[in-house]
């Protein structure tokens, strides 16, 4: 997808810039696209990859979480 | 997006990973707002009482014209006022960027974790992430008119749901002498032990009512406060507090988007009719704790519907009246019926897109790789870091950055907009007064002053909807959809003309 904004230099640093530019292209209907991310293989290296962060996690992580309740 | 301004505030959890008595939330809260408005002057600090629970120094607007605040414990970002879908997925994304970036140059990364979530798994506290939706004020805000809106918001969780490990035990303000005595209690709507092992959403076990106006203990799906925070002759604003944080950047913009055109569809005359559920806060809770995915509802009139259908006629009303509305509009459209179609074929073909999905997506995957039980500790750890907004270390960034969640905007975009606003409503006027007050020193003037400065008569007062400096009229920008640029110029030029800083009243003597 194309972004509608693209930043620009100015004399007052980077700016947003609406862009009158390319239009945003609908998707393709789930039967004739790939239709988003599947699940990855397990053996992928992007899976690799996130297994890897998701080991870092320490297991107990969750019981130190305690937070306020809000609203 | 057509005839709306959208705005996000997100309360973030704080994860104290170390065993450290003297480091709590609030203490790196006060540390985070200190360090952003003190050292790196990204905005200036409030200097005056606002209502009874947020004190001089509390928090302040920023650069972007958001405004980021401690409330009730937790870090709060209330994004901007946007016109555009794609500012809002920006703006929201540059309020994680900016947490992080303080917890970094405060050298307290390793010690903390920012968590866009919206529950704690050990107390059950729950926290929000509140929409707000401009909407005229003829719109129709009575039970009758709010209640088109009920099964869609209902529903739309298959898609804007964040998932999460188990349930709540009890709800606030309920608790039985069965829980206090370990009998069980309220677990018996739903527990772990009874196979609520992961739902879709996270809010639905806080939320006891359909609608109600206050926002904690009796939360609602639909909230109806009348503080429309801008001309109220003219806006109302709808505040919803029933949604998740969103991860993924297509689940902000679909749950934006599509409920601005459901509005749309209610304001004029073209919203599904005959969908009412006669418990819509039940049917809320089972669909999330439905562990087969089929989210089947019963209808008042007895007729049973998926929640998918149910999405599928909101959807058909909206593409039949505003396809080709705009460019915004047939991106929402070709987006959201996508994603009801895919969710047809099994959570694994939006992986990526939708929250729940790719939650379970990664402990599914690592919980075969590592034989865990559902209840293992280390998955409701992993539940967490999903949403932890730093890169380096979240479970939705790695996605992300293996390509396998997609992005809708850039990180060069996200970081401008840390200090950009948008500049297409009013956003942008009260962003240049902002940036006035820094370039005038008076951002370093307040830190000097502190303990020194009488709250009664600030130097300047920002506001959603007006502002004012010392020594000048109000500045009222009632039009959210104006960006007040030549007027705020003008007022800041005017203030600038005005006696010099040593001759105004309030001056302290430091």
């Amino acid at each position: 997808m194309k972004n509608k904004y693209a930043y620009i230099q100015t004399g007052g640093g980077l700016e947003r810039k609406e862009q009158p530019i390319d239009p945003l292209s609908k998707p393709s209907g789930p039967g004739d696209q790939e239709s988003g991310p599947k699940r990855p293989e397990t053996d992928s290296p992007s899976r690799d990859n996130l297994m890897k962060r998701m080991r870092k996690v320490d297991p107990k992580q969750a019981e130190k979480y305690r937070q306020r309740t809000g609203e | 997006m057509h005839n709306r301004i959208f705005g996000i505030e997100t309360e973030y959890g704080l994860l104290i990973k170390a065993d450290q008595p003297d480091v709590s939330p609030s203490w790196v809260a006060r540390r985070i707002i200190e360090h952003l408005f003190g050292q790196k002057k990204h905005g200036v600090i409030d200097w005056h009482y606002r209502g009874h629970d947020e004190p001089p120094g509390n928090g302040g607007f920023l650069l972007n014209a958001g405004r980021m605040y401690v409330d009730m414990g937790h870090l709060e970002y209330a994004s901007p006022e946007c016109h555009s879908l794609w500012d809002l997925v920006a703006v929201d994304r540059a309020g994680d960027w900016l947490l992080q970036d303080c917890l970094d140059e405060l050298g307290l990364s390793e010690l903390v974790s920012i968590i866009k979530n919206n529950i704690d798994h050990e107390t059950d506290a729950t926290f929000g992430c509140h929409e707000n939706y401009l909407v005229t004020r003829d719109f129709p805000f009575t039970y009758q008119g709010l209640g088109l809106l009920m099964p869609f918001l209902v529903t739309r969780q298959v898609f804007t749901g964040a998932g999460r490990i188990g349930m709540a035990r009890s709800v606030d303000g309920w608790i039985s002498l069965d829980d206090i005595e370990g009998r069980g209690g309220d677990r018996s709507r739903g527990s772990a032990e009874e196979g609520v092992l992961y739902q879709i959403s996270q809010r639905p076990d806080y939320i006891v009512n359909d609608f109600f106006e206050w926002v904690q203990h009796n939360r609602a799906i639909v909230n109806t406060r009348d503080e429309p925070l801008a001309d109220p002759e003219r806006f109302r604003r709808l505040h919803l507090l029933m949604g998740d944080s969103n991860m993924a950047e297509e689940a902000t913009l679909l749950k934006m988007g599509t409920t601005g055109l459901v509005l749309q569809l209610i304001e004029e005359g073209h919203a599904p009719q005959g969908l009412d559920f006669d418990d819509p806060v039940q049917t809320l809770r089972a669909i999330s704790h439905d562990s087969q995915q089929k989210w089947m509802v019963t209808l008042s009139t007895g007729q049973h519907l998926s929640a998918l259908d149910i999405q599928e006629q909101f959807w058909e009303a909206a593409d039949k009246h505003y396809a080709g509305q705009d460019e915004e509009t047939d991106w929402v459209l070709a987006h959201w019926e996508s994603v009801v179609k895919d969710l047809r074929q099994g959570y694994q073909a939006v992986v990526g897109r939708v929250d729940w999905a790719s939650k379970l997506s990664l402990l599914e995957t690592f919980r075969e790789a590592e034989k865990l039980e559902w209840d293992d500790p280390w998955l409701k750890s992993l539940d967490l870091e999903y949403h932890n907004v730093d890169p380096q270390a979240g479970l939705y960034h790695g996605m992300a950055e293996e390509g396998d969640a997609p992005r809708f905007t850039t990180n060069d975009l996200v970081e401008l907009a840390k200090g950009q606003p948008p500049r297409n409503t009013r956003a942008f006027g009260r962003s240049e007064i902002i940036r006035h007050i820094v370039k005038e020193g008076w951002a370093d003037f307040i830190e000097k002053a502190i303990g020194h400065h009488d709250p009664r008569r600030p130097p300047y007062v920002i506001n959603w909807s007006v502002l004012q400096l010392q020594g000048s009229p109000a500045f009222v920008m009632a039009d959210p959809f104006r960006s007040y640029v030549q007027e705020s110029r003008d007022y800041c030029d005017e203030w600038s003309s005005r006696p010099s800083m040593e001759s105004l009243p309030n001056k302290p003597d430091i």
